[in-house]
């Protein structure tokens, strides 16, 4: 069988033209960004449903389901993660979402010490963001 | 050429040579992991085994098995080491002769 050829990566730009990713990787040590950024790579080039990612590349449940987490470690074992969704479609539907090909949309970070845990609050501003994306026609993404 | 946003980005961040290192550092082991799960993959296909089916072999419910094959949760090393097993194979470490343990065993050994 074929692999599915790759996709790209693109992130979510809130309406006030800020890209909250981009932030957050920019405060992120370099080396947490560029293992943020190896992980997004590695998925892309061999997207779902391969085995990608190392094991750093997870879907999420509940409140979040829908989302997939890029998740690495840093010094003091802080938490670092992507939150992503997928838009893979026929390619009249991805030209109508102004994707050029499937894509991995990333959508926002979030930081936490170790043995934390985001709150439900956390969450709901990822998925607040989350929906202002899917909500807009074609996407808002970061040109 | 870098045409996308986050190409573009990508390429700035490898300009600084720490970024580079620890990115290409990160992608040898991503490779690694997913090299081994998706060589299991390929095995369970050629045993004619189903997920389900592969699960049971290895006393885990079936869903575990489906999603550790997707991606969808972190491989655990015993869960791999179970299927590698199921399969007829085993898991096994091969060193590099250019990995940073091997270059200082020669160090301490030129040293000696």
């Amino acid at each position: 069988m074929t692999p599915p050829a790759a996709w790209t990566v693109v992130f979510y730009k809130a309406a006030d033209g800020a890209v909250p990713v981009d932030d957050f990787l920019r405060g992120c040590p370099v080396k947490i960004r560029a293992r943020l950024m190896a992980i997004l790579d590695a998925v892309a080039e061999a997207p779902p449903p391969q085995f990608s990612g190392g094991g750093q590349w997870e879907a999420m449940h509940g409140d979040m389901g829908g989302y997939f987490e890029v998740r690495t470690q840093g010094p003091k074992r802080e938490q670092f993660r992507l939150f992503c969704l997928l838009e893979n479609a026929e390619p009249a539907e991805l030209r109508r979402r102004g994707l050029a090909e499937p894509s991995i949309a990333v959508v926002a970070g979030m930081r936490k010490p170790w043995m934390t845990v985001f709150t439900r609050t956390d969450y709901l501003r990822v998925r607040a963001m989350g929906d202002d994306y899917l909500g807009t026609m074609p996407r808002r993404i970061a040109t | 050429m870098a045409t996308s946003y986050y190409e573009r980005r990508r390429a700035e961040e490898m300009e600084d040579p720490e970024f580079r290192a620890e990115y290409e550092r990160a992608r040898s082991e991503i490779a690694q992991v997913d090299a081994i799960m998706r060589q299991l993959d390929t095995l369970r296909e050629a045993s004619g085994y189903s997920k389900a089916e592969l699960a049971r072999l290895i006393g885990r419910n079936p869903s575990t098995v489906r999603r550790l094959f997707t991606a969808e949760v972190n491989p655990e090393l015993k869960t791999v080491a179970a299927l590698a097993s199921a399969l007829g194979a085993r898991l096994e470490i091969v060193a590099s002769p250019s990995t940073p343990a091997e270059s200082r065993r020669r160090s301490a050994r030129s040293v000696a």
